[in-house]
């Protein structure tokens, strides 16, 4: 039973910050590569205030995640000013965490170096991040359906034109991030209170590649996509631990099985995308206008 | 009375050793619709971009209402009243219509983001109030039926249809329509000429127009200006019927007289 916990929980984790990956890459169509970095950098900080200033776990969480989302600035705000876009913001990303993870492998005042961050508690439970992965899926969907999430939207779709409407580019994108970054730094404080430490090697360019590759299969501008492929991506490796060693050459063929054949994704655009929610509420609509249409004909 | 809503005076760029537009200068009074033509290759859109400021001028000075917009970004522009169309559409493709109409109406999301993630009560209200006019506008081009079809899977001329809307959904005081017409047939231009007229008059916009189909413009520009580019500077200004028969621009469009006139005897 504890190993069917522990893979509910990493896969549960890896969804929360799947879905920060899927508000930045799958609706603002800003690519990163750099999702573990924003993950350490709220892991850390929910150590820090659980350990040092005793705030209590879900608070800590918060705060971790605020944290994250502030930082996420220092690399979005020179990038998104000089229009970064594609692979420059991604390698801007990538650089952004190597750093950080680097820092902490380096820094053994108050987050213990290379040896980890230890003497954490371990009360990551199924329920908490059941609870979490809800309400995550809760407020992305929020977020994705608001006059936010449609100028992201937008952004991803022609930039240019977006601009053009008057969508301030650089604001929208730093709102995207901060809360993308947002989720990853809460799903780091989760993995930290599972793990009961934090070492700088949780958090390699490995992870980032693994959050990006959910939202790839997943879908772009689809939530639901991501979250299945960010259970499958933990669970199946899990349950197929025999072929371990293939597991990043199967990754790389599906990468581009995928990108032959499904671009968009396995569950791509809205359609799939809460679709019966969808499809009640545009019941709902269309069933005004042709009343009204009706009533105009008598 | 002289209060100009867009005054353009000695506008230039250069693209290396390109003039592309040089020394443009005109003006409108709030209100009007003028239309701006001339041969490929004029520098008609680049006139449009530099207003938007997605080209930068090299030289020279746009003002709006009074006050210089040189060095604003493009989306500031936008949100200051001066919206436009494309000549290469640029929808938003894989959004429905109603969607990228609405855009225009949220470019600046009108709550917060708070309110966004639990959806206030108002933000709802904000919500329904933005579907509403977004709807409206549709109608306004005759694209309600439409409204959740995606834009990319919209023929030709209702895409054009589209971007007009989405363009007035900003709210602008001056709207810039390049080539509404482009690729239309009879029919489908005299109903454009009908829409920009219905919403020229009805929502007080002041427009300019840049159109290669001479019926539109002509038809549409009646009673005001229209100005003639050619390579890049300004040949001629006039009413529709000084502009047909000004030599200057017969000649910039068909070349010499002579040869014209043996062209249409052969």
């Amino acid at each position: 039973m504890g190993y069917i916990n522990a893979i509910i929980i990493l896969a549960g984790i890896n969804i929360v910050a799947g879905l920060g990956v899927s508000i930045l890459t799958g609706y603002t169509g800003l690519f990163s590569i750099g999702h573990a970095g924003f993950m350490a950098l709220g892991a850390y900080m929910w150590a820090i205030m659980l350990t040092n200033f005793h705030l209590p776990f879900g608070l800590a969480l918060l705060v971790g995640g605020l944290f994250a989302g502030l930082c996420s600035f220092i690399v979005g705000y020179p990038a998104f000013r000089s229009r970064l876009r594609g692979d420059y913001f991604a390698i801007a990303t990538l650089g952004f965490s190597e750093a950080i993870r680097l820092v902490l492998n380096n820094t053994y005042e108050v987050v213990g170096g290379a040896f980890g961050f230890m003497g954490l508690p371990s009360i990551t439970s199924v329920p908490v991040v059941v609870l979490s992965v809800v309400l995550a899926l809760f407020f992305a969907h929020m977020f994705v359906t608001s006059q936010f999430g449609k100028n992201c939207i937008a952004i991803s779709q022609d930039e240019v034109a977006a601009e053009m409407m008057g969508v301030n580019l650089l604001r929208t994108k730093l709102t995207a991030l901060f809360i993308s970054a947002f989720y990853a730094g809460v799903a780091g404080g989760l993995l930290g209170g599972y793990m009961a430490y934090l070492s700088p090697s949780f958090f390699t360019y490995t992870r980032s590649s693994d959050l990006l590759a959910a939202v790839v299969f997943g879908g772009i501008q689809s939530l639901i996509g991501p979250v299945i492929t960010a259970f499958v991506l933990v669970a199946v490796p899990e349950l197929l631990r025999v072929f371990s060693e293939w597991r990043l050459i199967i990754y790389g063929l599906l990468f581009v099985i995928v990108m032959v054949f499904r671009p968009q994704g396995l569950l791509g655009y809205v359609e799939m995308n809460f679709h019966f929610l969808r499809g009640w509420w545009n019941k709902l609509r269309r069933r005004k206008p042709a009343a009204a249409v009706d009533g105009g004909g008598i | 009375m002289n209060a100009e809503i867009l005054e353009v005076k000695d506008l230039s760029v250069s693209f290396g050793g390109v003039r592309a537009v040089d020394q443009v200068s005109f003006s409108l009074q709030p209100g009007e619709l003028i239309g701006l033509i001339g041969p490929n290759g004029a520098g008609k859109t680049t006139v449009f971009n530099m207003i938007t400021n997605s080209i930068k001028p090299t030289s020279g000075e746009i003002r709006f209402n009074g006050k210089s917009i040189l060095g604003k970004t493009p989306d500031k522009i936008c949100r200051l009243g001066i919206s436009r169309t494309f000549q290469n559409i640029r929808l938003f493709p894989q959004m429905t219509a109603y969607e990228n109409v609405e855009l225009g109406l949220h470019n600046t999301p009108r709550y917060s983001i708070l309110e966004a993630f639990v959806r206030t009560p108002r933000a709802s209200r904000i919500e329904k109030e933005t579907r509403k006019r977004a709807l409206e506008l549709l109608e306004m081009v005759n694209l309600k039926e439409y409204a959740r079809e995606r834009a990319s899977n919209l023929p030709y001329g209702l895409q054009r249809r589209l971007e007009m809307a989405r363009a007035m959904a900003t709210s602008p005081q001056l709207l810039l329509l390049d080539e509404p017409a482009a690729g239309m047939n009879e029919d489908e231009c005299r109903d454009l000429v009908k829409l920009i007229r219905q919403i020229h008059t009805s929502m007080h916009y002041t427009i300019i127009m840049i159109e290669h189909h001479m019926n539109v413009v002509m038809d549409l520009c009646r009673g005001s200006r229209i100005y003639v580019l050619n390579l890049g500077s300004l040949l001629a200004v006039g009413s529709p019927s000084e502009i047909q028969n000004n030599q200057q621009v017969i000649k910039a469009y068909l070349g010499e007289r002579k040869n014209a006139r043996a062209d249409t005897r052969s």
